[in-house]
Parts: structure tokens; C-alpha cells; sequence
């Protein structure tokens, strides 16, 4: 009860931030930007050239997914961050705190809300990925959950990590070190190709410890007609999630020891 | 035996800048009781340890060293909380919700009876004469009316310890006068109130108890009659004084002080029966005749204007 009360007050408390509300404008303008290219694709296909449009139409549909999603990761850190930051450089922390509320339920109550906003951002990410291939003449051809669980789970990782890490850093720091994570997890997953030098040394260990963001892609899966869906069978949906969701079950248990001896004032 | 509200012994806070490699002593084996159902004042100047202190037993600090105790739980521990009513200084509410939301919130974190909420919001609301500014944002508020409304969300869960960091602080002569009224009330109520505060004259008017702090160390402490004093001068207002009687008081040490309404003397207690029989055999009125005893404000600023710690 106290958690989700907490949790409903900090989603409520998103949706009325500025900056927020900024981000989302410039966000929706910039995939209007992107999306005139596609419908440019269709008119070409209209034109005759079929197969050539429809590659086009993939290749646009896959670039505007994976902005949109990357951005989630983002805003699931900033979120998280702030979700914690914002309170306690306020002050709003002690009431709350003065209340018989545990530290580690105050913690988990600003998670579920940064998740509660995630799980709405990612209904219309799936939103945007079904208009999108509409408006390239195609239609989306994967399972619903699988679109829906996915990047879920990878907005979990990330907002438990810049939670655990906002506990003890400065929030800018927090996201700085967040995005790191992120790019540095792209540029160490497996690629086929050979590694030469001391790079190979560090890939490795890089690779193991931080979270993949590649595997937790829902863009997998996330394909339109006459593209191949590669099969994946309930098994390895399930231990691909169970990394995921054990990944941010760590950092967010970490998060919780970390702010549980920490000063709640602005001392 | 009863458990005392609050509990202090020997607590020590240093703030660590670690980049900065400075150590700043807060406070240095402070100890302290509050008994149940008093008010206890915690007075010091700014940077004295005030604030510190009450972050310390509402857990939101920890100690580097020392015992803490709130309603014999340790700081922090919900039974405690459950039981706490607090108001910290400047207090900072989510300005989007409404007074009514706001209460609601802070009665689910309580773990209240949400089906009753209603009634209590609205009688707590009347009791701090916000009634009519339920649905107007917080974040509209005069400075006054937000410090009531903290004291209202402090009296949701009908607390046995009130814990009030400067409540009126920023308030108008008015503003104060509601504070100090409502203070009193819960007073009567039994509650046990621990107010930190710099306005020492309503201070003396509402405690029982003060605790001085300076410099992050205990100056000094008790019942404001054992910290002011109340019987070893008497002041004797009388309608005249005889010039007859003047070499007699002279010789007792008493002052004498003539006035437009009389005569003010203020002479040992031994003697108040003696003077007042004299001036009655004179034919002078005696007007009033009360204890003398110092001020708070000047015996706080005799102990934090160069006192010795105890």
C-alpha cells in the first residue's frame, strides 16, 4: 500500500515535470522528422518498385525503433535518477520519511512509479512501431508480449543502475556513467570478428559484467511481413528475461543497501 | 518506570568533506531525556546542532557515536514513526497536490483508515484554520499557510511525540499567535511536544523544559524554574512609600524604583512579609507583589554568549 502510493505519486509527479513534458515535445517532433522519409518510401512503392520500397520501409521503421527505444534507456536512467535526486534536494524526502516508512519501501515505491512511466512509454513505443509500419504499407508481424516485455525489462536494468547509482553520486554523474554503460555495452557484444591488441582482454570481462543490451532487444523480434522472424522457443525467452530482470534485481537491492545509511538532508 | 520520549546519550556527529579533508563537529557527546507529555524547548543559535539533533532521532541522520531512543525504538524504526508527528523547518511539500490530496497522501503513508479520511482531513484542516483552501495547490500557499499545514499532516496519525524543527519560523505576529494556540492545545491533549525554536519568549510561555545547545555541545538544561530561578527576589508594587521607610530598605538591599502607578521594590524574598506589613501599618496599598525571576532570553544570552559547557 505505502509503496504504491509512493509509486502513484511519483508517476504523477513525472507527468507534471517540465522537463519531461520538453523532452516529449522534442521527442515527437523529431520522429515526425523521420518519418517523412517513409512516406516518401511509399510513394516510391506506389511508383512500381516494390522490393526496393520495402526495404526501404524496414530499414526506416528499424533506424526510428531503435532511436525510440535507445531514448527509453535514457529516460529510464534520467527518471530513476531524479525520481530519488529531486526529493532530497527538495526536501519533500523527510516528510515522507518522517512517516513509518522504511528506507528500502520509499526506494522500491520511486522505482515502480519511474517503471509505471516506462510501461506507458513503451505501449506507445509499440504504438508508434504499428503506425509506422502502416504507413509504410506493411504490418508488424511478431508476438505482442515479447514487443511489450522486451524493452520492459532492458528499462528495468537501466533505471535499477542509475538508481543504485544516484544513491550515492550526483544524478548528472549517474546518467553520465548510465550512458557509458549503454555504449559501452553495444561496443563489447560479440560481433564474429577478431580482436586483436589489449582490447580483447578487456572485451570480454566487459562483455560478462555489463547488462546486454543487445540480447534484451526487442527489435529481435520486431519485424514486418515478408521478413524472416527467427524462432525462439519459450525457454530461451524465459532465461533471456530472467537475465534481464535479475540484472536489475541486483542494482536495485544494491540501490536499497546503498540508501539505506545514507543522509536523507542536503548537509 | 516510564519510558522516556526521546533519549540522547553522550551522541557525537561529525560532517565528513571528504574531497575537502575537513572534518566539521556537529555535536559532541550531547545527552538529553524528554520525559513523556512534556514540552521540551531546544534552544541554540543557528549552527548550534538544532537541526542536526533532530535529524538525528528522526533517522534521517545517522550518529557517528552515542544512544538515541524515540518511544524506546531506535531512530528510524516504524513503531517510532508510527507515533511521531513532525514538522521539519522549512517544510517542503509535492507544490502540485492540494492540501486535501496532500493530506490523503501522507495518511496512506500512515497507514490511516482511508474511509475516514475525509472527516479527519476536514477537522484538521478546521483545526488549522485552512478550511476553504482545500483544493488550492500547495504551491500557492503563503509562507504561513504551509506551516500549518505541516503541522496538520503532523497531527494525521494522532502522534504521542510532536517534533517540531522552528514551526514558526517565517510566520506573522498572527501566524505565531495560531502555532502557539494550537501548541497549547495539543499540550492539554498530552502529547509530548519537542520544539526547537528562537523566539524565546513564546518558548517560555508554552515549555516546561529547555535544553540549551552551542557549538554542537549541551550548554544546559531543566525546568524552566530550575533554569530561571523563582524565589530569591520578590517584586512589591505599592500605590506610595513612606521616605521614612527608604534607610530601612536600603539596609535590606532592596531597589527601589518610583513610577507615575507607584512605587516598584523589589527586596529579598525573607523580607516580603515583613515590607508588606510595614507598608499595610503605613497606610500604603500593596498593588501586586510577584516573584522576580530572569528572562529565557537573557539567561540564553548569558550561557551562549561565552557560557561554559556543563
Amino acid at each position: 500500500m505505502k509503496i504504491w502510493t509512493i509509486a502513484l505519486s511519483t508517476f504523477g509527479s513525472f507527468l507534471r515535470n517540465r522537463l519531461l513534458i520538453v523532452f516529449a515535445v522534442i521527442f515527437v517532433c523529431t520522429v515526425l522528422l523521420m518519418m517523412a522519409p517513409l512516406l516518401g518510401a511509399k510513394a516510391f512503392a506506389k511508383a512500381g518498385n516494390a522490393q526496393q520500397a520495402e526495404a526501404m520501409v524496414l530499414g526506416m521503421v528499424s533506424a526510428i525503433m531503435f532511436f525510440v527505444s535507445g531514448t527509453g534507456s535514457l529516460l529510464a536512467a534520467w527518471c530513476a535518477a531524479d525520481a530519488v535526486a529531486s526529493e532530497t534536494k527538495s526536501g519533500t524526502i523527510l516528510a515522507v520519511m518522517a512517516r513509518p516508512v522504511k528506507r528500502w519501501e520509499f526506494l522500491l515505491g520511486k522505482y515502480t512509479g519511474v517503471m509505471l512511466l516506462m510501461s506507458v512509454y513503451v505501449v506507445m513505443m509499440y504504438g508508434l512501431s504499428w503506425l509506422l509500419a502502416w504507413i509504410g504499407g506493411e504490418r508488424l508481424h511478431s508476438a505482442t508480449w515479447v514487443v511489450l516485455v522486451y524493452p520492459m525489462v532492458r528499462y528495468a536494468v537501466y533505471s535499477a543502475v542509475a538508481m543504485a547509482m544516484v544513491t550515492a553520486l550526483h544524478p548528472l554523474v549517474t546518467i553520465g556513467i548510465t550512458l557509458i554503460m549503454a555504449v559501452a555495452a553495444l561496443m563489447v557484444q560479440p560481433t564474429g570478428h577478431a580482436v586483436t591488441g589489449h582490447w580483447k582482454y578487456l572485451k570480454v570481462p566487459l562483455w560478462v559484467v555489463l547488462p546486454s543490451t543487445s540480447l534484451l532487444s526487442e527489435e529481435r523480434f520486431l519485424t514486418i511481413t515478408h521478413a524472416s522472424v527467427k524462432q525462439i522457443g519459450l525457454l530461451e525467452h524465459l532465461t533471456t528475461l530472467a537475465y534481464g530482470l535479475d540484472y536489475a534485481l541486483v542494482f536495485v537491492l544494491m540501490a536499497m543497501w546503498s540508501f539505506r545509511y545514507r543522509s536523507l538532508t542536503r548537509d | 518506570m516510564t519510558t522516556a520520549a526521546i533519549e540522547f546519550k553522550e551522541v557525537t556527529k561529525v560532517y565528513r568533506r571528504r574531497l575537502a579533508g575537513q572534518e566539521v563537529p556537529a555535536l559532541t557527546h550531547v545527552s538529553f531525556e524528554v520525559g513523556a507529555g512534556e514540552v521540551c524547548a531546544f534552544l541554540g543559535p543557528n549552527g548550534a546542532g538544532k537541526t542536526t539533533s533532530i535529524n538525528i532521532l528522526m533517522g534521517f541522520l545517522y550518529a557517528d557515536w552515542g544512544e538515541i531512543r524515540v518511544l524506546g525504538y531506535e531512530p528510524g524504526d516504524v513503531r517510532a514513526k508510527q507515533k511521531i508527528g513532525f514538522v521539519p523547518e522549512n517544510f517542503a511539500f509535492y507544490k502540485h497536490l492540494n492540501a486535501e490530496k496532500l493530506l490523503r497522501f501522507h495518511l496512506a503513508l500512515a497507514g490511516g483508515d482511508m474511509s475516514k479520511s475525509n472527516g479527519l482531513i476536514r477537522d484538521l484542516l478546521f483545526k488549522v484554520q485552512l478550511t476553504g483552501y482545500e483544493k488550492l495547490k500547495v504551491g500557492k500557499y503563503s509562507r504561513g499557510m504551509v506551516q500549518r499545514l505541516g503541522i496538520a499532516q503532523a497531527l494525521l496519525s494522532d502522534p504521542q511525540l510532536l517534533v517540531l524543527d522552528e514551526p514558526t519560523s517565517g510566520l506573522d505576529p498572527a501566524g505565531r499567535k495560531e502555532v502557539k494556540d494550537l501548541i497549547h492545545t495539543m499540550k492539554n491533549e498530552g502529547k509530548t511536544i519537542f520544539l526547537s525554536s528562537h523566539i524565546l519568549s513564546e518558548v517560555e510561555q508554552i515549555c516546561d523544559r529547555a535544553i540549551i545547545i552551542n557549538k554542537g555541545r549541551l550548554v544546559r538544561m531543566g525546568s524552566l524554574n530550575e533554569l530561571l530561578g523563582t524565589g530569591d527576589l520578590v517584586e512589591i508594587v505599592a500605590d506610595q512609600l513612606p521616605v521614612e521607610m527608604e534607610p530601612t530598605l536600603g539596609e535590606w538591599g532592596a531597589t527601589i524604583e518610583r513610577g507615575g502607578h507607584g512605587v516598584r521594590i523589589t527586596v529579598a524574598a525573607a523580607r516580603k512579609r515583613e515590607l508588606a506589613e510595614r507598608l499595610w501599618a503605613a497606610g500604603c496599598d500593596v498593588v501586586s507583589m510577584v516573584p522576580v525571576r530572569s528572562s529565557l532570553e537573557d539567561l540564553y544570552m548569558k550561557l551562549v554568549g561565552g557560557g561554559e559547557p556543563v
